[in-house]
């Protein structure tokens, strides 16, 4: 129950088993959202269940892969049960290849200038007002921003982007490579795409006694109070599934002080 | 000769759905006291339920109860033990779930609830075998903070927990967590003061 009076903004509801809880009713809706993570922390299949259970409920849904092809992509991602390929025969979630789009707009080079940045966010955008995008991924966009070689640049892309994609009402999940997921990291690569987007989703590796335990922890959410501890996550063939992580084993090996 | 302890069964049916009973044994009686406790959830009360095996491989779990006759086509088997052994997941059974070690006791909550979320049961039950061979590998705060967890999970979501444990064997900490957090107790246990 709220207090009378109490504005609330709508959500996007993620449909991710336990995420939802841990942001009060999902993510404020029209939102960019930075999820930075570690190698093999979970954060594809987080995007790609975001996905299906916005196309689940009818929403149009678009997927911008730069890590891997969409062949490939597909091909991983059909392992989990939460995923039918029909969603993508029927055109509720549209897997665009990034190589086919620098193709399309003549940017096969090796950095982006102003220009070409613009033409990027215009064809980004022109695609989700198009096909009436509400739920967006952009997987990944570490490797993306590599093509821009200026922080201000790319400062200015994921701004003007966010900024963009949030006046047609679509919610956006940005995924980001990092290298470690510790407390004195950055949880970007760049430095830049932390400050500007309005939420960050850590996943990473807790490591106790030689096994990596996967955990999420949603750093920032603005428009929402939400649980800023650490998750458990396990990728199970329904989806994600969290559970709050065990105090006293949140924190990796090396890092704790158990018995001193 | 094997022979159930009616006491057991008896005593269950005072327990609802969503209770927490600690079952104590010693290591003479454990198996003798898990069969006693399977038979009436699986038979008289026709309850689902996922087992987690930390004492031994889940096949040879599996062997144990069926030489007894225990149908144990109802449970689902999350084995802590044979990811350990190199090749100890090469396993017949296709109601088994490996876990990769018993120090990942979160993965094995969100198994256990994966599995119930697939389960078609009403009436589900989760056995944990055992708290003394958790111990082993888990510190005793942190084990006693999950204990706590658990439980609290699977009574809120009106599944019973079973907690079995050679209480000579588990940590001060941990037992007098379980006494606290434990709705009933099933005593088969011998306590020895060292």
């Amino acid at each position: 129950m709220q207090p009378v009076g109490m504005y609330s903004r709508d959500r996007c509801v993620t449909g991710v088993h336990g995420l939802d809880e841990i942001l009060r009713g999902g993510i404020p809706y029209g939102s960019t959202v930075l999820a930075a993570g570690t190698c093999g922390s979970g954060k594809t299949t987080l995007g790609m269940e975001f996905l299906v259970r916005g196309a689940n409920a009818g929403e149009a849904c678009a997927h911008f892969t730069a890590t891997e092809p969409s062949v490939k992509l597909l091909e991983n991602i059909r392992q989990f049960g939460f995923f039918d390929m029909k969603m993508v025969d029927t055109g509720l979630i549209n897997v665009f290849d990034m190589d086919v789009l620098y193709s399309w707009l003549g940017l096969e080079k090796a950095s982006f200038d102003l220009d070409d940045v613009h033409s990027l966010i215009k064809s980004i955008v022109d695609i989700v007002n198009t096909i009436g995008v509400t739920r967006l991924v952009i997987d990944s966009v570490t490797t993306l921003c590599y093509k821009i070689k200026s922080e201000q640049l790319i400062r200015d892309f994921l701004f003007t982007l966010g900024k963009k994609l949030a006046t047609l009402g679509c919610t956006t999940i940005l995924i980001a490579e990092i290298t470690s997921a510790t407390e004195n990291a950055h949880w970007s690569s760049f430095g830049v795409e932390e400050a500007i987007c309005d939420g960050i989703i850590v996943l990473g590796d807790v490591e106790r006694m030689g096994h990596l335990l996967r955990f999420l922890q949603v750093v920032k959410m603005r428009g929402t109070s939400h649980s800023r501890a650490k998750h458990a996550i396990e990728l199970t063939p329904l989806g994600v599934m969290l559970t709050p992580m065990l105090k006293w084993g949140a924190i990796s090996d090396n890092l704790n002080r158990w018995g001193s | 000769m094997f022979e159930l302890d009616q006491g057991i069964a008896d005593q269950l049916t005072e327990v609802s759905l969503n209770s927490s009973v600690q079952v104590r044994c010693g290591n003479s009686n454990s198996f003798m006291v898990t069969a006693s406790t399977l038979i009436p959830l699986l038979q008289m009360f026709e309850m689902k339920g996922v087992y987690i095996s930390a004492s031994r491989g889940a096949a040879e779990v599996i062997q144990g109860f069926e030489s007894v006759g225990i149908d144990v086509s109802q449970i689902q088997f999350i084995d802590l033990v044979s990811s350990g052994i190199l090749g100890g997941t090469n396993i017949p059974y296709n109601n088994v779930h490996f876990v990769d070690s018993p120090i990942m006791l979160e993965s094995i909550l969100l198994r256990t609830l994966y599995i119930l979320k697939t389960n078609q049961s009403e009436r589900n039950f989760v056995f944990i075998d055992s708290v003394n061979a958790l111990a082993i590998y888990n510190e005793d705060r942190m084990l006693a903070e999950y204990l706590h967890t658990f439980i609290n999970t699977f009574r809120q979501q009106d599944v019973l927990s079973v907690i079995l444990n050679v209480p000579d064997q588990t940590p001060p900490l941990v037992l007098s967590n379980l006494d606290l957090y434990c709705t009933d107790l099933v005593d088969r246990g011998q306590v020895v003061i060292h």
